[in-house]
C-alpha cells in the first residue's frame, strides 16, 4: 500500500518559505519512519494563494515532487475562511495519509478546523517523529517545554502542524519535471471579510540590527528589575535591551523590545537571555544568534538548550555582581 | 448580547513538574495548586469589556474537567461573569482538544451566543486548538490570535484584528456570531473583586455529567509523557556567584565582546 502525504507549501512573495523546505525534511523522515508498513510513499505539496505558477514551479523543480498550485484571487494575505474552504475542497477527494503544515499563525489557523472537515484527527507543533514497535511517536512539547509528550495517531488522516526550528529545511536540487497542475478556485462567499492590514507595534524597532542584545523575561518578576537588565546592558560599548512577550503585555516594557515570533526576529553576535524560559516562540526570535548566554534560576529551563553559555542564579542578585566585577576589571591595578 | 467563554484550570506556573507513575501523565500531588489558564483571563477581561459597553451583555463561563476546576469558575465569577457551567469529567489527565470542543460545542449548539471567546492556548498542553474546533463544529467563522475587537452598534457584526507573524495585524469583518481567540495583550486582566467573589461562593453551576456526551470518532492518543532528552547543552558556569561572574567576563572579553 502506497502511504500519502501533503505538505502544505508556503510562498511569502518573493520565494518558498523555510518552513516548506523544514516540513520537507519532516515528511522525507516520516516517510523513513514509516515505511515498515506500507511499499512506498508519495509525497506532493499545495501551494494556496494568488499567482502561485512561479513558486510552484520553483518548488517542483527542486523537490521532484509533484505540485498543485491553488491559485484564489484576492488571497495575497492569509484569510481564514477562504483557505479552509480551499482545503476542504481540494482534500475532500483526494485521500492523505497525513497532511503537514507550519505551526504559524495560519497553520494554527486552519489545521484544527479541517481536521474535522476531513474526519481525521490534528495534533499541533510537532517536533519529531520516531518508529516504536511498529507504531509512530509524534513528540511534542507540553509545559512551555518542560515535558515532551509522545502522541500516536489512531485515524485515516492526520493533520499535523510542524513547530518551527524542529527540522532543518533541506536544500533539495533535484533539477527534475515533476508534474505541476494548477488550478483556479472562485474566493468562496464567507461571513468574514479581510479590511486591510495594519504594521506592528515593534516596528522599525533597533533590536533587528543590534549587535548585542541583552533581554529580560518574566522571570525579572517586577517591573522595577528591568533596571537589571539595563545595567547589563551598560558594560558593552553597545548594546539594545529586549525583552520576551509577557513583559511587554504587562506594559513593563515598549512593544518595539518585543523579541520573537510575533516581535523581532533578532541576529545579533552576542545575545543574552535573563529570566526567558525558552518558549518555541522566543525561540524563533534569536536562533540566528551568533552566541547566546542564559542566566536562569531554573537548571531545566528549556533555554539552556540553546544557549552556549549557561549560568544558574538568581539574575537579581548575579548581574549586579557581574557590573560590579566589570568595573573593578576597568579600574587600573595598583 | 450573549457570550460564552471557555476556561480551563492548569497547575500553577512556575510548578515544579514530575511524572506520575503510569508515565502517562503529570503527577498531581494535595498540594498541588492549580489556576485558571493565564491565556484565559485576557479571555475573561474582554468579555466583561464588551458588557461594560453592551448593558444587555451577559457572560456565561464553562469549564470542562474534574472537580476541583470549579475553582476557575468562581474566579471568573469574581471578576464579572454572569453564570457558570461546569461540564464534569472525572478521568483526571490528558483530553484531546476534539473532545472538549465537542462537549463544549454540545452544550452552546442551541443556547445561541453571539460570541464564544477562548485563550489563544492552554499553558500546559499548548494546543491552540479548543476554540477553531468548536467554530468548525458549530459551523461558525473564527478567528484566531485576536487582538482587538469592536463589536458594530447594532450588534450584527464585530471588526477584528488578529495577529500574524512579526506582530502585524490583518482586519477583518465578521457576521456574529462568531468564535474568538485572544491573544495575550489585548486587556490588562483585572483581579477578582472581594464583593463578587463572596457573591460568587454562594452561587450554583449548571452542571453537565461528561459520561452524557458524545465522544468524537478520532482523537490523537497520548502514548506517555517524558522528560525532554538534553541533548545539545552549551558550557554550565560552575563556581560561586563572584566566580561566575569573573568567568562569564573572561568569555565575554575572549570573544572580543566587551
Ligand atoms: C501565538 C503566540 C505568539 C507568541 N509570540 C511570542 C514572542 O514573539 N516572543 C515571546 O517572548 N513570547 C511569545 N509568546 C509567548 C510564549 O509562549 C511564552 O509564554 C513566553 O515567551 C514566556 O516568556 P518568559 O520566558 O519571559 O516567561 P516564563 O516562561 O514564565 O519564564 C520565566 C523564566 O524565568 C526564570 N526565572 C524566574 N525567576 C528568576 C530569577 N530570579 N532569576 C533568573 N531566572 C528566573 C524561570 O526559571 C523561567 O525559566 C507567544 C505565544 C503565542 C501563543
Ligand atoms: N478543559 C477546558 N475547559 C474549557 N475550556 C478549555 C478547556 N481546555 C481548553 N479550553 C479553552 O481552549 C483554549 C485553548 O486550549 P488548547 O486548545 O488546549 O490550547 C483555552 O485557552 C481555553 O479557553
Amino acid at each position: 500500500m502506497t502511504q500519502k502525504i501533503a505538505i502544505i507549501a508556503g510562498h511569502d512573495g518573493k520565494k518558498i518559505t523555510t518552513a516548506t523546505w523544514e516540513l520537507f525534511a519532516f515528511a522525507q523522515k516520516l516517510a523513513d519512519s514509516s515505511n515498515s508498513g506500507s511499499d512506498n510513499t508519495d509525497i506532493c505539496f499545495y501551494l494556496i494563494g494568488e499567482n502561485t505558477r512561479e513558486g510552484a514551479e520553483e518548488i517542483s523543480f527542486r523537490s521532484g515532487c509533484p505540485v498543485i498550485a491553488a491559485d484564489v484571487p484576492g488571497t495575497r494575505n492569509y484569510q481564514g475562511p477562504i483557505f479552509k474552504k480551499t482545503l476542504l475542497k481540494l482534500f475532500s477527494k483526494n485521500t492523505f495519509n497525513y497532511i503537514i503544515a507550519p505551526h504559524n499563525t495560519s497553520g494554527m489557523d486552519y489545521a484544527p478546523a479541517i481536521s474535522l472537515g476531513l474526519g481525521g484527527t490534528c495534533m499541533t507543533a510537532v517536533e519529531d517523529v520516531k518508529e516504536k514497535e511498529g507504531s509512530l511517536l509524534f513528540l511534542r512539547s507540553m509545559y512551555g517545554g518542560k515535558i515532551q509528550a509522545r502522541m500516536e495517531i489512531d485515524a485515516p488522516l492526520a493533520i499535523l502542524t510542524l513547530a518551527p526550528g524542529a527540522f532543518k529545511p533541506v536544500q533539495p536540487e533535484k533539477n527534475s519535471t515533476a508534474d505541476v497542475s494548477h488550478i483556479i478556485i472562485d474566493t468562496p462567499q464567507a461571513k468574514m471579510t479581510y479590511i486591510g492590514s495594519l504594521p506592528s507595534p515593534s516596528q522599525g524597532s533597533n533590536l533587528a540590527k543590534a549587535e548585542v542584545i541583552v533581554a529580560g523575561g518574566r522571570g525579572i518578576e517586577e517591573e522595577e528589575n528591568y533596571q537589571f537588565i539595563e545595567q547589563l546592558a551598560d558594560i558593552f560599548p553597545r548594546a539594545a535591551t529586549g525583552a520576551s512577550r509577557p513583559i511587554c503585555d504587562y506594559g513593563w516594557v515598549k512593544y518595539s523590545q518585543q523579541v520573537g515570533a510575533t516581535g523581532t526576529i533578532v541576529a545579533p553576535k552576542l545575545y543574552i537571555a535573563c529570566g526567558i524560559s525558552g518558549s518555541t516562540q522566543h525561540l524563533e526570535g534569536i536562533r540566528d544568534s551568533r552566541f547566546i548566554i542564559a542566566i536562569n534560576s531554573d537548571p531545566d529551563a528549556p533555554i539552556l538548550q540553546v544557549a552556549d553559555v549557561c549560568i544558574i542564579e538568581d539574575l537579581t542578585e548575579f548581574i549586579p555582581i557581574v557590573v560590579e566585577a566589570y568595573k573593578n576589571r576597568k579600574r587600573p591595578a595598583n | 448580547m450573549k457570550i460564552l467563554v471557555c476556561i480551563k484550570q492548569v497547575l500553577e506556573s512556575g510548578t515544579d513538574i514530575k511524572i506520575d507513575e503510569s508515565g502517562k501523565w503529570v503527577h498531581y500531588s494535595d498540594s498541588s495548586r492549580f489556576e485558571i489558564n493565564p491565556y484565559d483571563n485576557y479571555a475573561i477581561e474582554e468579555a466583561i469589556l464588551i458588557k461594560e459597553k453592551f448593558e444587555d451583555a451577559h457572560i456565561d463561563v464553562i469549564t470542562v474537567g474534574p472537580d476541583r476546576t470549579a475553582d476557575v469558575l468562581r474566579r471568573a465569577l469574581g471578576m464579572g461573569a454572569d453564570e457558570a457551567i461546569h461540564i464534569i469529567d472525572k478521568t483526571d489527565g490528558y483530553r484531546p482538544p476534539a473532545v472538549t470542543a465537542s462537549w463544549i460545542s454540545a452544550y452552546a449548539k442551541d443556547k445561541k451566543y453571539d460570541l464564544i471567546l477562548t485563550g489563544i492556548m492552554s499553558e500546559d498542553e499548548m494546543n491552540a486548538q479548543t476554540g477553531p474546533m468548536i467554530a468548525q463544529i458549530m459551523d461558525l467563522p473564527c478567528a484566531t490570535a485576536t487582538i482587538r475587537q469592536n463589536i458594530s452598534e447594532d450588534k450584527k457584526s464585530i471588526t477584528i484584528e488578529r495577529e500574524i507573524e512579526g506582530g502585524e495585524r490583518d482586519q477583518f469583518d465578521i457576521t456574529l456570531p462568531c468564535v474568538l481567540t485572544i491573544q495575550t495583550g489585548i486587556n490588562s486582566p483585572r483581579y477578582p473583586a472581594l464583593s463578587k467573589v463572596l457573591r460568587a461562593k454562594k452561587k450554583t453551576f449548571d452542571i453537565i455529567q461528561s459520561e452524557t456526551l458524545d465522544m468524537p470518532v478520532h482523537t490523537p492518543k497520548l502514548n506517555d509523557i517524558i522528560l525532554p532528552i538534553k541533548e545539545a547543552q552549551g558550557l554550565f558556569i560552575e563556581g560561586n556567584i563572584e566566580n561566575k561572574a569573573d568567568q562569564l567576563l573572561k568569555i565575554l572579553a575572549s570573544r572580543s565582546l566587551l
